[in-house]
């Protein structure tokens, strides 16, 4: 109890520290130790509380009530300031309406609604609280020396406004430390909303017209995602009775009439949140931001609150049919069509963004299907997502420092320009989509758990968006892979906080991947069965322990620094005409030297953004649609 | 237990499928040349070329292209070891898909223009086939109820009369597995439709030797697949799917000699669209039937 307190409030101590302390030395300072106790105060939650069921905390305060409703009107103080001076008037115009409901809400319906246990935790919260407390600690660490680059990078003269970006990552930890263990909503709501802000000033970090532009993109539909969610409250307090969240799920599964509304606004807000298409441009817009705020937004915070959402919500998803169904087909079209669309980019970022997409839109799927089976998977690939994405966002942006690009193909021959880093990025990205990492093995889950309940489209969407996913990561491995001459040594100058971080999630993705048995057993199932009672796990442990076994066996094979050439080294083939042959020149028919290169293959014309993103657009616009006018219609309707 | 029965089905099949793959290579051969007309060579040539291989000197661009060999030869064994002591089948999948990257890998790592191209080639057939691969995975659980291959042995009537549709897309998709023409795309053995020599162009030797042994390995495991359509509770069951393996590799090998190559679109298309046809059907039907 003392330590959730603890977890919400110290990050934003370290918050405040930053504001007041804004010397170079006395900041890293700070976030070198905020980051750290963060992370031990979590992984002692976590050790503490393994195979946790769920624990009600008996926890009331008028006090934090008005506070809610004061952050509430803060929140749309700021929105509006920049609404105005950027003249973006949906903007203002969504956070007044939001402004308007939430007021309502709070000073009329909600007053007669007390919730006697405001915070509580489960396994899955415990779960969460390792994401945000090691890895969001973890990238805030990585962002000490990746900053200082970036303002060494930035234009002559460009004001330094790291202590409001260092406040602002702690600040987001915190508001996800409270949207993971508050039960009443209220106060769950304003945290999401404190992540939405967040979000939004770390996107436009730079201030420049590109940043602005996505940062308000990100609000305006964030925005509609909170709306979604008042308007969820409201169908909880006036239908449900109840603004506890653990009340509206065991009301819920025994009168799943009751909470149709509810949870076809949560899952809104849940997908906006989750950046499901229609709603996906505003997680590629917000890589304009420095990288660590895309490795957070993408691994530990923001888009996982929404995820997060619809993962607690899946039991009642298991039994009302129609949000049932939206959560279900946005989730798996959002995944196939944002693994074709991967396909089609060579810019690094748009890569991982794509990717998160698509998984995230595998979790929502999860999600949507609600059985214990789905849950097991969804908290599964929740765990590995966030641990190898932030891995590759963090080695990507160092990556971008020390080669200048993050395209694709300028990571021609990392394996030798920067060895250890690239061998990184290779454990991440076949952690992302191959056998025996953890990622494939949940992706598995899943396929069974689709087929378990006849849900045929999703086995489908699943098989091809699979084989899409190979795609576009074995030709960014190949690239990586790549050996020709002596190329120079770029990594000596990384700084020590970036390899900090990146060891910490190599080794957090290795551990988690072998030892997805104990982890399953400790945290994941308890989660499942105190939620349906029953266990969900689908894959024998045999099965679990041979991936642990290649998971050693392939690990050690990528991370060996050095092969030695057992034989003779002898050049490639040139076709006889070679030149240079460490730089793979050859003598063309002018006898000029010709740099032999080939380009990976991005196939613009099958899988370009152009052709694929508007089907996604419209067809999910168009489910969501349907399915909240058959919500409402299903509502009876109290006022 | 499962463990240490996979282990050993390990060690079994990385002895006993090479020898097998050898002389159904031998035959291929064989079978070929009288296709085309020819005699052809001795039954064992295949077994006499590799081993003429692997007396050859040591020569390698890089050092790393062998270890990415050997993984992909360990991870070929791995996935035959748990599909024939009957473990689960989605999991000889996974790891057979593992193999086919760490031999992608170990062409990309020489950076060779030519092995290169290769690599790209085979990483669009990868994605080719795998939606029917997973399909059939989900179609073999469906009918038999388990995703254990050990499961078939139990059953009262064979899967291929729930699966006869998935059955088909498979042997669609064997063609690209088997790499025979027309979808021989990243390294064909006939030499008057190939860039040099694919994703082996950088290849030789030893290495180039471990890779048709883990060829070898690869064509019994995936006629394995094939066969496993044809087994139930009857004992005699191995010997029909034997059989019908063998003609399987028949009409590839017939395919394979009455085609010439075709371009990838072709490929990734046709591929994806019996996926989609042949598996979604049938697996409808499986589930609303």
């Amino acid at each position: 109890m003392a330590l959730i307190g603890f977890l919400i409030v110290f990050p934003l101590v370290v918050a405040a520290l930053l504001l007041l302390f804004r010397a170079n030395t006395a900041r890293n300072a700070i976030v070198w130790g905020g980051g750290a106790v963060i992370a031990l105060a979590s992984c002692a939650f976590v050790f503490t509380h393994l195979g946790a069921q769920e624990v009600l905390i008996p926890f009331e305060s008028e006090a934090i009530d008005w506070l809610c409703t004061g952050i509430s009107v803060a929140i749309v103080a700021v929105i509006l300031a920049f609404s105005y001076k950027h003249k973006n008037v949906w903007a203002a115009l969504l956070a007044v309406v939001q402004l308007a409901m939430v007021l309502w809400f709070e000073l009329g319906i909600e007053a007669e609604q007390p919730v006697a246990y405001s915070l509580y935790f489960d396994s899955l919260s415990v779960l969460m609280a390792f994401i945000i407390g090691v890895i969001g600690s973890g990238i805030c660490i990585y962002a000490i020396g990746y900053m200082e680059d970036f303002q060494a990078h930035e234009p002559e003269g460009a004001r330094d406004r790291r202590p409001t970006f260092f406040a602002l990552m702690f600040l987001f930890l915190s508001a996800m430390f409270a949207i993971v263990f508050c039960n009443n909503m209220e106060w769950m709501f304003t945290a999401w909303e404190v992540t939405t802000l967040c979000s939004f000033l770390l996107i436009g970090y730079t201030r420049t017209d590109e940043a602005m532009r996505n940062a308000f993109r990100q609000i305006i539909m964030n925005l509609a995602g909170g709306i979604g969610f008042v308007v969820a409250l409201y169908a909880c307090a006036l239908q449900v009775g109840t603004l506890s969240f653990h009340e509206f799920l065991a009301i819920g599964m025994q009168y799943p009439q009751l909470a149709v509304l509810a949870v076809t606004g949560f899952g809104f807000a849940g997908i906006t949140k989750a950046a499901q298409m229609p709603f996906q441009t505003w997680l590629l817009g917000a890589m304009v931001a420095p990288t660590p705020t895309s490795a957070l937004l993408h691994s530990s915070t923001m888009v996982k609150a929404g995820v997060f959402l619809l993962v607690k919500c899946a039991p009642l998803y298991a039994v009302c049919p129609a949000p049932s169904v939206m959560v279900m087909l946005v989730g798996g079209i959002t995944f196939a069509l944002c693994s074709f669309m991967a396909i089609s980019q060579s810019n690094a970022k748009r890569v991982l963004a794509y990717s998160t997409i698509a998984n995230l839109g595998l979790i929502t799927a999860c999600a949507g299907v609600g059985t214990p089976e789905a849950v097991w998977a969804a908290c599964f690939l929740i765990l590995f997502h966030a641990v190898a994405k932030s891995l590759l966002f963090l080695c990507v942006g160092t990556a971008e420092h020390h080669i200048g690009s993050r395209d694709i193909e300028a990571m021609d021959l990392l394996f030798e320009r920067m060895p250890r880093l690239a061998r990184y990025m290779m454990v991440g990205i076949m952690a992302m989509f191959i056998a025996p990492f953890g990622m494939l093995v949940a992706k598995w889950a899943t396929l069974v758990s689709f087929v378990d309940v006849h849900q045929v489209a999703l086995v489908i969407i699943l098989a091809f968006g699979s084989a899409a996913t190979f795609m576009f990561w074995a030709k960014w491995l190949g690239k990586l892979a790549g050996i020709a001459g002596q190329p120079e040594n770029v990594e000596l100058t990384v700084h020590k906080s970036e390899w900090f971080a990146t060891t910490l999630m190599m080794f957090l993705l290795l551990a988690a991947c072998i030892g997805i048995v104990p982890v399953s057993h400790c945290i994941v199932e308890p989660y499942v069965a105190s939620v349906y009672g029953v266990l969900g796990q689908d894959i024998a442990s045999d099965n679990l322990w041979i991936a642990a076994i290649c998971v050693v066996v392939v690990s050690a094979v990528l991370l060996t620094p050095r092969f030695r050439n057992r034989g003779r080294q002898v050049p490639v083939y040139l076709a006889g005409v070679s030149a240079d042959n460490d730089a793979r020149t050859f003598r063309d028919s002018l006898s000029n030297q010709t740099p032999a290169t080939a380009r990976n293959w991005y196939m613009e014309d099958v899988f370009g953004e152009k052709r694929i993103a508007p089907v996604g657009v419209v067809f999910n616009s168009a489910i969501m649609a349907v399915v909240f006018v058959l919500a409402f219609m299903a509502t009876p309707m109290p006022f | 237990m499962g463990i240490l029965i996979a282990l050993l089905g390990t060690v079994a099949f990385a002895v006993l499928a090479p020898v097998v793959g050898c002389l159904l290579a031998g035959v291929d051969r064989i079978v070929s040349a009288r296709m085309q007309g020819r005699v052809g060579p001795p039954l064992l040539q295949p077994y006499y070329d590799v081993r003429k291989l692997f007396g050859k000197e040591r020569a390698a661009v890089n050092g790393v292209e062998h270890a990415y060999v050997v993984c992909a030869w360990l991870f070929a064994c791995v996935a035959g070891g748990i599909f024939f002591t009957g473990g689960n089948l989605l999991l000889c999948v996974f790891v057979i898909t593992l193999s086919s990257l760490f031999f992608i890998m170990a062409a990309y790592s020489t950076r060779s223009p030519y092995a290169e191209v290769g690599a790209a080639r085979e990483t669009l057939q990868v994605m080719a086939y795998e939606p029917m691969v997973l399909l059939l995975a989900v179609g073999f659980y469906m009918a038999a109820g388990s995703f254990d291959v050990g499961a078939a042995l139990s059953l009262d009537a064979p899967v291929i009369g729930a699966t006869l549709l998935v059955f088909l897309g498979v042997l669609f998709i064997l063609t690209i597995k088997l790499r025979k023409s027309p979808f021989d795309l990243s390294m064909s053995h006939h030499a008057h439709q190939e860039i040099v020599r694919g994703i082996t162009t950088e290849m030789s030797g030893p290495t180039l030797g471990l890779v048709e042994v883990m060829h070898w390995c690869e064509n019994v495991l995936f006629l394995g697949w094939i066969g496993l359509f044809f087994v139930w509770g009857n004992p005699a069951s191995l010997a029909l799917a034997v059989v019908v393996a063998l003609a399987a590799y028949f009409l590839e090998i017939a395919i394979d000699n009455n085609f010439a190559r075709v371009k990838w679109q072709f490929m990734l298309k046709s591929a994806w669209a019996v996926a989609l046809v042949a598996g979604g059907v049938n697996i409808a039907l499986l589930a609303f039937l």
